[in-house]
């Protein structure tokens, strides 16, 4: 008896193993296709994309398949670039904020349900969290399928904090107030040039950083409808007058032109205690240090609030969804659509090997997701989240507002000149937006 | 009556002429003045990168909101500033080493590559090595703490708005700076020895021989260097915009071709960054001009 089961589960676990088969995309005849599929670095995911793409081309020999990865901060130009110049890639992905541009100036198909082995719209927004393709919604359709879902949170070198004299489980930061203030404690400089930061904002994210610290205090980005930018001085100037006491021009505690605080942070070298960054992280300090991805010196803890917050907001949330060219040919439409409905199955897998959430149903309830290291810090910020604003001037208002807080934070501008000019420019981006 | 008459020989010539210019006005009518009457044509619409709906004209609306934009002058003084930090370092720079290696015997070749070396390495890579010279843990702060012996000082090369317009010079200069002095180089090499001979017999001394004869004769070379420094200048991109991507504040390097680029790409507004355009290539027109008429003379002059 003990034999057979052990047999059973054997069998079983071969079958497990065994990659479901690909799907054939159906008409395809003897036509040959060539699909292109931009998206932006990461090499983990690049590793399981490639592995689901090969998958694929075998079962569709007549279909090939190029995976071209850019640098994240160039993806959204060299898409534009390639779009107006009608050499669009087949299949993309840009996060949501420069999305827009795409979808609304209908360079974007509108997902093929039936690709997807869906009946409509109604089935696919079934599978997902209430909300997530929101984004992506025109008249009743859907124009994007989400690859990952990210909110931010605190990581956390608990050892650097200890060697500072700072007790990580009961004086982790809780507001922007202890951030400045255990960073003093723990920075170290050469003079005026810092060899060990306490803290370092994440430059290329204001959106889903800043903003928050502004609402948090009462302040808007863009008012709910959607006319009126930069709303709320007093919250602007307090935000702004925080990231310049960080910089240079200020307490000197860190700065945009040191190395990116979350690259140093995994490496673990007394360089870096306390940065943002997603849940993915993990996925990169596991793969570029798993000596400090094993050890238990580091943590993650919610994203901080003032000390007279208004309301609680965490950090916004960016979304990336592949998207598919509307200008390709029909049929390679459709087998786009058929190429990301398969690669985005793997959701679990994306999770296990690149700690990317596609915030479907099912794999927030999965026990893989449970098991992730502080998933439920992430997961309990999220229910406080908002998503990164999404209108028609979105890149260019993500624009300005990185110039604003770089001019304040290194460039010596004053917050209120630096805030009156944004307040201006914004205005112009969102009266010109059509 | 018989002067009015062509002769065959010649019309077969010109004839051929044609056939042989006709690559390149086919090569310059498609890359360039296809492209110019184009930015002419999109300076009056309302054309946005991504959309696929015909444009609509919009009169003088772009040429207004351009020119009324404190961005754009704020464009116009970054280049300014640049072209003319660039200028006075590039071209003194570079008539000295040339006067200096020409005046050698041995080594010129070594010399003139060691200096042309920086020149053959593409924009992007240059400003990648010296993002990292130019960190705050870097080799320029080093450097600079030793020599003026102020240890521990930031200088802030990418952060302070003065300083990061001073480390966009510096990188042109030192990648632009040995491709001039093969320029000058040249210059020197065709002053006819005959005339530096005569001087010698005369009694000239060194210091005569450079002030009363190569400089004056190196005029023509100096007219051309000058405008095609303003020129090349103008069109500096990648340096300004690879420090802003690592953090640089925008305002004091933003000159006119990163504005062009950030409004047609970020803001996706083909028809205010046309304006832009156009406006640079009315400055680069008349330094053209200025260049030929600079390298007519220096014919003449030869």
């Amino acid at each position: 008896m003990k034999k057979a089961i052990a047999l059973c589960v054997l069998a079983i676990a071969i079958l497990a193993s065994v990659p479901a088969q690909a799907p054939v995309v159906p008409g395809l005849g003897s036509k040959k296709i060539t699909i292109n599929l931009w998206t932006h670095e990461d090499p983990n995911r690049s590793v399981i994309e490639k592995k689901y793409i090969a998958e694929f081309m075998a079962a569709n020999p007549n279909i090939t398949v190029n995976y071209n990865t850019y640098p994240s901060n160039r993806i959204f130009e060299a898409l534009t670039t390639a779009f107006a110049g009608k050499q669009g890639p087949e299949i993309f992905n840009v996060s949501i904020g420069n999305a827009v541009s795409f979808i609304d100036n209908g360079r974007v198909a509108p997902v093929d349900y039936k690709a997807l082995g869906l009946k409509g719209p109604a089935d696919l927004e079934a599978m997902y969290l209430p909300g997530m393709l929101k984004a992506v919604e025109r008249d009743g359709d859907f124009y994007g399928l989400p690859l990952e879902i990210t909110n931010m949170c605190l990581y956390v070198n608990r050892k650097m904090l200890k060697e500072a004299g700072i007790d990580p489980d009961k004086d982790y930061p809780k507001t922007w107030e202890d951030l400045i203030s255990l960073s003093e404690k723990i920075v170290k400089r050469e003079g005026q040039i810092i060899t060990r930061r306490g803290f370092d904002f994440r430059y290329d994210a204001y959106t889903n950083l800043f903003i928050p610290m502004v609402e948090q205090l009462g302040g808007e980005y863009v008012s709910k409808d959607g006319k009126k930018a930069i709303i709320g001085d007093e919250a602007w100037l307090k935000a702004l007058q925080w990231m310049k006491e960080l910089g240079p021009a200020g307490k000197n505690l860190g700065s945009p032109t040191y190395t990116a605080a979350r690259t140093a942070f995994d490496k673990n070298d007394n360089t870096v205690a306390m940065s943002f960054s997603g849940l993915y992280q993990e996925a990169r300090m596991k793969a570029s240090n798993p000596d400090f991805y094993n050890s238990k010196d580091w943590m993650v803890v919610p994203f901080p609030q003032w000390k007279d917050s208004k309301k609680k907001v965490t950090a916004n949330y960016s979304a990336h969804y592949y998207m598919v060219n509307a200008q390709s040919d029909k049929l390679a439409q459709q087998a786009s659509w058929v190429l990301v409905g398969w690669m985005l199955s793997h959701g679990e897998e994306y999770l296990d090997k690149v700690a990317i959430i596609q915030p479907t149903k099912k794999l927030i309830e999965s026990p893989i997701y449970k098991s992730m290291p502080y998933s439920d810090v992430f997961a309990k910020d999220f229910e406080n989240a908002n998503i990164v604003y999404v209108g028609k001037a979105s890149a260019r208002l993500s624009t300005l507002l990185s110039e604003t807080i770089q001019n304040v934070m290194v460039g010596g501008v004053d917050p209120k000149v630096a805030l009156e000019k944004l307040r201006k420019s914004a205005q112009e981006a969102l009266d010109s937006a059509d | 009556m018989m002067g009015d008459r062509r002769n065959p020989l010649e019309e077969k010539r010109n004839r051929w002429g044609w056939f042989f210019v006709a690559p390149g006005i086919v090569f310059f009518s498609a890359f360039s003045l296809y492209p110019i009457l184009y930015a002419i044509w999109t300076s009056f619409h309302n054309k946005k990168l991504l959309s696929l709906k015909p444009p609509k004209f919009i009169g003088l609306q772009n040429w207004i909101s351009v020119l009324s934009s404190q961005d754009f002058w704020n464009s116009v003084r970054a280049s300014a500033v640049f072209c003319i930090g660039v200028f006075i370092p590039v071209f003194l720079g570079s008539l000295l080493f040339a006067l200096l290696i020409s005046s050698r015997k041995k080594g010129k070749r070594f010399y003139q590559m060691a200096l042309y070396s920086p020149a053959i390495l593409s924009s992007v890579v240059t400003a990648s090595v010296w993002l990292l010279i130019f960190d705050p843990r870097g080799l320029a702060n080093q450097f600079l703490n030793t020599l003026l012996g102020t240890a521990g000082v930031d200088h802030k090369w990418l952060a302070d708005p003065v300083m990061v317009q001073l480390s966009t010079i510096l990188v042109y200069v030192w990648k632009q700076v040995g491709y001039y002095t093969i320029l000058f180089g040249t210059g020197i090499g065709k002053i006819p020895s005959s005339v530096v001979e005569a001087s010698m017999i005369d009694g000239a001394n060194s210091w005569q021989r450079l002030t009363r004869i190569t400089l004056p004769l190196l005029r023509p070379t100096m007219a051309l260097v000058s405008v095609m420094i303003f020129i090349s200048s103008l069109k500096t991109f990648s340096t300004q915009y690879l420090f802003n991507q690592h953090g640089a504040p925008l305002a004091p390097i933003n000159v006119l071709t990163l504005n062009i680029y950030r409004t047609a790409l970020s803001d996706q507004n083909l028809g205010k960054a046309s304006v832009m355009s156009l406006f640079l290539f009315f400055i680069l027109l008349v330094l053209s001009w200025l260049q030929v008429k600079a390298g007519g003379q220096g014919e003449e002059l030869e």
